[in-house]
């Protein structure tokens, strides 16, 4: 039995103190007598005083019946009963609250922790599901995708010139199509060289985007001419700000991009990106020559733009597809070898940019929702209890004279008090999360309009859906113990043994749920890191290790002749080659996983036309094998000797050989790059596979082409990409490239100059994001669920304190009393677990695409993390069980 | 506890009843509950002071603070007009009642 509590703390006001201090003392007369009068019968006085006392009740409840009643009858007249009626259940709910701290704690922290990590994860998928996209009516615009069908797998490609222009001409389910190519170009003249995404863009661009001007004008019909390129620009907000202070009448005015002055027309809001989503200067088709050979525009296989499009009112996509589709087929017929196997997918904006993370936060969802429906369980549990626990205090109360619709107010209240402290807790997870979670987002995975910021609909929609099935599940067993018989309750004490864990069925059913759900979330967890963990363990063929690298783009003008190039290709060699610690300077046409490389076809002695085999093409210096640490198998690198004029050879890869020469060494073929026999090259060196541009396809998919790697001095390229092999810091060296750069031409802007090492972390980052934030999910799940086998252990034990007082003062040692504890602990662990195994090889169908050399049933996965729920029902079934050991047996049969 | 449980309402007619012979402190109403049905009626300890207070909110009873014998400070209930009538009232019902439920027993 608890002290009288003489000391209050929230006393409901002065005025009041006299009337509150005349109940004490009236029920402390009558406790006084009645030990008087149990003493003249021959108990002990310590006895009798004891024995009073529960003959009485809880004299505490008595006191705030009395107080109540006191304070209806006050605020009868006059003053609104409801209103203070409210105030005096919630100072009743916080009393109740505080003393018992162990189930607030644990309530307030579950509420908290769902709620945050949800709304978290909410926030997230609301502002990339859900945000509008930086376009006019978005809805209705579209990808048009060139898409190369091999094997049946359609893989995306980007859309040749002419290609655009049939697809433009023949659909009729697209309003307007415009073709966009972008690269990085050279912003020189008046300030410092920096590096700006360039759009180059067809007719109907702005419009079909729903762009105007800021300031100034967009392109005029007559500037998308082709044949007659007129150098004008449009510019963002944020350049204009940069390169001409904002300043309205620099309009007309010249900026030099990659060494041609372009006039500036237009500025646009800086919200616009362009499709890109980060370009901020636009130039008109003709000006393609700003960044590419104008050729190119001529070519049916150059597949380089994209495309975008609105469909028209009254059409869907399937509609659209179908057209086009139909086209694709067309065209194949007309064109037979620049289309084969060649159509097109549309696709929605959202679907285009969120990609494969679109389907990543459909997993997170729903990995939210699990972990909603966990702490939902756990609310319901701990109410269950307290409800049952609270059931003499209950009936006490009714039998006082209080209504059963009275205590089902004041329970309420005791609820929303308990979900506004979860809530306020929720919400500081929720936005510390979010900003500990955001900066972690690796680049790549959401598109760049996604600002992820706490959602006030995210937040709401978490705590309504605990809320809803938590509070719910926990207030009908609530209401219905206080329609209990009263009566037979009053007689039943607290202190009848109840059974061992069989009895209360609903909460074991939650936590058996609880404990499968986690262990589902766990198993998703662990194959993502294992898969995870696959791909890091890929051999990608390269030594990342101490190599620093940066991308160059030589503008045509000044470099205009393959000497020129040259010439600087030789001079950064040198000079790089200088800088500490350096022992190896790689230049190149790209690096793996930097940037992408061009596909081109191959032919054999004797091949015809459709013998072509397609491949990568790199062009490298000799230094690049030893840079990026290529293991040669047969023959030799590239070398000194493989100048301009001499005999022209390549090194090609391993997986190249097997698909081009299958039974014989490739070293000392010749392969021709044209079916009539011309551009020949010797092959003189066979290499390990180097993976270039992803981790997971197979090599030796036949849609993924291999790699083959010509001299650099035998093909000069303008995109260049320069990398060192030092034992320096590549802190340290990482900004004396960049000067070595300047030095030689400081009108040429570094580009993504980075340890090489950074490129791999980038391409893994997906996984390694989806694997770090699962693993949040299910150990938060993990937590949740154990403290809901805590709640019914600890429940349990306090249930049963009389009977295990029994079998320890009968001989049971503390041991056997803590195994048997902890042994109903494991029994409700172990049925989660084998429900949730079954959930788990079910639902994991789900991970499936994300998994990388991992079965979906992978054992490992199963055995650890069944190992690893164990070790969690363990620790939560410890402190219940020393709490049973640790309780005298005279004690325990004493209280109550 | 010892006894059988009341009836609701039933405690408000016995506190009633015992107040009207003279006015009494909780406790002792308790025990005279308990003694002049030589046991058989015990009240459930805890009820007996909301049922006074409530009695007292209703104008049945009115209280005020005197001495006990042994000179303690001690809240003394009485009945009031409205109460004695009261009292009348359900006396009445509650004998009819018995009788009734007696009748039917002794068939």
């Amino acid at each position: 039995m608890s002290r009288w509590p003489f000391e209050r703390r929230f006393r409901p006001g002065q005025i009041r103190s006299d009337a509150d201090a005349d109940i004490r003392e009236e029920i402390e007369l009558y406790l006084d007598l009645r030990a008087q009068e149990l003493e003249e019968e021959g108990l002990p006085p310590d006895e009798a005083r004891r024995v009073a006392r529960e003959r009485f009740g809880k004299p505490e409840q008595v006191e705030d019946e009395l107080r109540r009643q006191a304070h209806t009858r006050r605020t009868r007249e006059g003053t609104t009963v409801m209103m203070s009626g409210l105030k005096q259940d919630l100072g009743y709910a916080v009393r109740t609250l505080r003393r018992s701290p162990g189930f607030t704690a644990v309530a307030v922290l579950t509420l908290g922790l769902a709620l945050g990590g949800n709304t978290a994860i909410f926030s997230v998928v609301d502002a990339a599901l859900l945000q509008a996209l930086p376009f006019e009516d978005h809805e209705r615009l579209v990808f048009v995708n060139g898409v190369h069908v091999q094997d049946g797998e359609p893989a995306f490609r980007g859309a040749s010139y002419p290609e655009f222009r049939d697809w433009r001409e023949r659909a009729r389910s697209i309003d307007g199509m415009s073709a966009v190519a972008n690269f990085e170009a050279a912003l020189t003249g008046d300030g410092t060289a920096e590096r700006a995404m360039v759009e180059v863009v067809s007719e109907d661009y702005f419009d079909l985007l729903g762009v105007r001007p800021l300031v100034g004008r967009l392109f005029q019909p007559d500037e998308y001419a082709l044949g007659g390129a007129q150098p004008v620009a449009i510019v963002s907000e944020a350049l204009f700000e940069r390169r001409f202070e904002g300043d309205p009448s620099a309009l007309g005015q010249q900026l030099i991009v990659n060494d041609i002055p372009l006039t500036v027309v237009g500025v646009v809001a800086e919200a616009f990106g362009g499709i890109a989503l980060d370009a901020e200067l636009w130039v008109p088709e003709p000006m393609i020559s700003l960044g590419m050979s104008p050729e190119i525009l001529d070519s049916r296989g150059s597949r380089f733009l994209n495309v975008v499009g609105r469909l028209s009112a009254g059409t869907d996509v399937e509609a659209a597809q179908a057209e086009l589709e139909a086209i694709g087929s067309a065209l194949e017929a007309e064109y037979p070898r620049a289309h084969e196997d060649r159509s097109a997918r549309l696709q929605g904006f959202r679907d285009g940019y969120l990609g494969d993370t679109g389907q990543l936060l459909w997993v997170f969802l729903g990995a939210g929702a699990l972990l909603l429906l966990i702490a939902a369980a756990n609310v319901a549990n701990l109410l269950l209890v307290r409800a049952h626990g609270r059931t003499k205090e209950i009936v006490l109360r009714r039998a006082l004279g209080a209504g059963g619709r009275r205590i089902a107010g004041q329970l309420l209240t005791e609820s929303a008090t308990l979900a506004v402290m979860g809530g306020v807790l929720g919400l500081f997870v929720a936005s510390s999360s979010l900003s500990l979670l955001t900066p972690l987002i690796p680049d790549g995975v959401l598109p760049g309009y996604v600002e992820p910021r706490l959602s006030p609909a995210a937040f709401v929609f978490s705590l309504v859906a605990l809320g809803v099935v938590g509070l719910g599940i926990g207030l009908v067993p609530a209401a219905s113990s206080a329609r209990v018989d009263l009566a037979s309750r009053l007689r039943q004490s607290s202190k009848v043994s109840a059974g061992g864990p069989g009895r209360f069925r609903p909460q074991h059913v939650f936590v058996v749920a609880q404990v499968s759900m986690a262990l589902a979330l766990m198993v998703g967890a662990g194959l993502l890191t294992r898969s995870f963990q696959a791909q890091l363990g890929v051999d990608t063929g390269v030594e990342y290790e101490g190599v620093g690298a940066m991308s160059l783009q030589l503008p045509r003008t000044r470099y205009d002749t393959d000497e020129a190039v040259r010439a600087f290709d030789r001079e950064l060699e040198r000079r790089l080659a200088l800088l500490p610690g350096v022992s190896s300077v790689s230049l190149s046409s790209d690096l793996p996983f930097r940037n992408g490389s061009s596909g081109a076809y191959i032919f054999r002695e004797g091949d015809g036309p459709d013998d072509r085999i397609r491949f990568h093409y790199h062009a490298v210096s000799p230094g690049f094998f030893e840079t990026i640490g290529v293991e040669l198998l047969r023959g030799r690198f590239l070398d000194e000797t493989d100048v301009e004029g001499a005999l022209p050879v390549v090194v090609i890869t391993e997986t190249m050989e097997r698909r081009v020469y299958p039974d014989e060494s490739a070293v000392g073929k010749t392969m021709y790059l044209r079916p009539d026999g011309t551009l020949p090259a010797e092959v003189v060196g066979v290499i390990a596979d180097v993976r270039f541009r992803d981790v997971t396809t197979s090599l030796f998919a036949d849609a993924n082409s291999p790699d083959a790697f010509f001299p650099l001095r035998q093909r000069a390229t303008l995109r260049l990409e320069a990398a060192v092999r030092t034992t320096a810091e590549l802190s340290t060296v990482l900004p004396m490239m960049r000067s070595t750069v300047n030095e030689l031409d400081p009108n040429l802007p570094v580009a993504q100059l980075a340890p090489m090492a950074e490129a791999f972390r980038t391409e893994t980052a997906m996984p390694r994001f989806a694997a770090f934030l699962m693993t949040i999910f299910s150990v938060l799940a993990a937590v949740v669920a154990c403290v809901g086998i805590y709640g019914i252990l600890a429940f349990s034990v306090g249930q049963r304190s009389r009977e295990i007082a029994i079998r320890r003062a009968i001989g049971a040692t503390g041991g056997s009393v803590a195994r048997s504890v902890v042994g109903d602990g494991v029994k409700l662990a172990a049925a989660g677990m084998v429900v949730g195994a079954g959930v788990a090889m079910f639902g994991s169908s789900v991970l499936e695409a994300f998994l990388f050399q991992v079965e979906r049933s992978d054992p490992t996965t199963f055995v650890v993390v069944g190992l690893g729920m164990v070790a969690f029902a363990l620790v939560a079934a410890i402190v219940p069980a020393v709490r049973a050991t640790r309780r005298q047996p005279a004690e325990a049969l004493k209280a109550d | 506890m010892s006894g059988s449980d009341l009836f609701t309402g039933t405690l408000d007619l016995l506190i009633l009843r015992t107040l009207s012979v003279e006015p009494l402190h909780g406790y002792a109403i308790g025990r005279r509950i308990r003694e002049g049905s030589e046991g058989v009626l015990s009240v459930e300890e805890g009820a007996l002071y909301p049922a006074l207070h409530r009695l007292e909110g209703k104008g049945f009873l009115e209280s005020e603070w005197g001495k006990t014998d042994t000179g303690r400070r001690a809240k003394f209930y009485r009945v009031t007009r409205v109460g004695a009538e009261h009292l009348g009232v359900e006396s009445a019902r509650w004998a009819e009642f018995s009788g009734a439920v007696h009748a039917i027993l002794d068939r």
